[in-house]
């Protein structure tokens, strides 16, 4: 059974490492490794999203007047079906957020990875994680913005979505 | 020895790279990542493991909950089969200081000594920029400090690597 990964246990002789004498050996590194500095979004605010509308499936009766047939219940559903053509056109946008730990170039890497950016493009991205403390990378649909968080989680990076309009 | 005159990861071609790290390190780094995989299977509810497992929507908790148990598992089974995948590259040919990985293996590579990293930095939270920092030998932490920077410089390396063409 291993010990728990902890700042004491990573110094017992268990773990004979010395980086010291293992970077000895090797060529200087090709460039200063960097790191990110702004705090994190952790935990949730109280903000909400609006939730995409259900009266498309409501029933409503038809009224009859004096002089023409009004049907609401085609409104309603014309209505509520507008409302959620509304809801879906509105993108969700996936965030990633700076963090202290993280290196630039691995951040950069991971994002003309995932996305497909090139080097300038990943890069612009990169340093306004950096400067302003995060960064929009990518938008979509619900799902694919999901698939996308996923994905950055995966490589470890900090990203979170939300509705474009809730920025 | 050879690798006085390249870094710890060099590009051979398109698809394959040198590992260039002794048999023994390897076995280090091997060990740390055995105690990475101890922690992802025992921790949930720690810096640590918000920092391997973020929040999706840290603007609704009703969608996160959502994501959470859906991905949650989907995304510890993927950090344990990278473990279990560097576990089987670093432990290749031990009777050699260098052995050639691919692309893929290199990626795996990456994510998992980046997982460990994360995990480094948020016990010994970090938070300034590592360029700034000169180590102190007196600081209690010094150790792991030297070994967050090692990660950081093995990382850089690899990432450098990929991202270098011939």
């Amino acid at each position: 059974m291993h010990q728990r990964l902890s700042v004491e246990n990573l110094c017992a002789s268990r773990v004979p490492i010395n980086a010291r004498e293992l970077l000895d050996g090797y060529a200087e590194p090709p460039r200063k490794a960097t790191t990110i500095n702004y705090s994190l979004p952790i935990g949730h605010t109280s903000v909400k999203i609006n939730r995409p509308n259900t009266r498309q499936n409501e029933t409503v009766p038809i009224v009859k007047s004096s002089q023409t047939d009004v049907r609401p219940a085609e409104v309603a559903e014309r209505d509520s079906h507008l409302d959620n053509q509304v809801e879906n056109d509105r993108p969700w946008i996936v965030l990633v957020w700076n963090d202290p730990i993280n290196l630039m170039s691995y951040v950069t890497m991971v994002l003309q990875k995932l996305f497909g950016y090139s080097l300038e493009k990943a890069t612009e991205l990169m340093l306004d994680v950096h400067h302003k403390g995060r960064a929009v990378v990518s938008s979509g649909t619900r799902e694919h913005a999901e698939f996308d968080v996923y994905q950055l989680h995966e490589h470890g990076l900090w990203a979170t979505m939300q509705r474009e309009d809730s920025r | 020895m050879a690798r006085h005159n390249k870094g710890p990861v060099t590009r051979l071609d398109n698809a394959t790279y040198s590992l260039n790290i002794e048999s023994s390190e390897r076995a280090v780094l091997n060990t740390l990542f055995d105690q990475l995989r101890d922690v992802l299977m025992n921790d949930s509810n720690s810096d640590i493991a918000r920092r391997l497992f973020p929040a999706a929507y840290h603007q609704d908790e009703q969608h996160e909950a959502e994501y959470q148990r859906l991905m949650h598992h989907e995304l510890l089974s993927s950090r344990l089969t990278s473990l279990s995948m560097t576990a089987d590259i670093l432990g290749h040919d031990t009777d050699s200081d260098r052995i050639v990985i691919s692309s893929d293996q290199l990626d795996v590579l990456m994510r998992s000594v980046n997982s460990l990293r994360l995990v480094l930095g948020t016990l010994l939270d970090v938070h300034e920029d590592e360029a700034d920092v000169t180590l102190d030998e007196d600081d209690p932490a010094y150790g792991q400090l030297q070994l967050y920077s090692y990660l950081g410089w093995l990382l850089d390396w690899m990432v450098t690597a990929q991202t270098t063409m011939n």
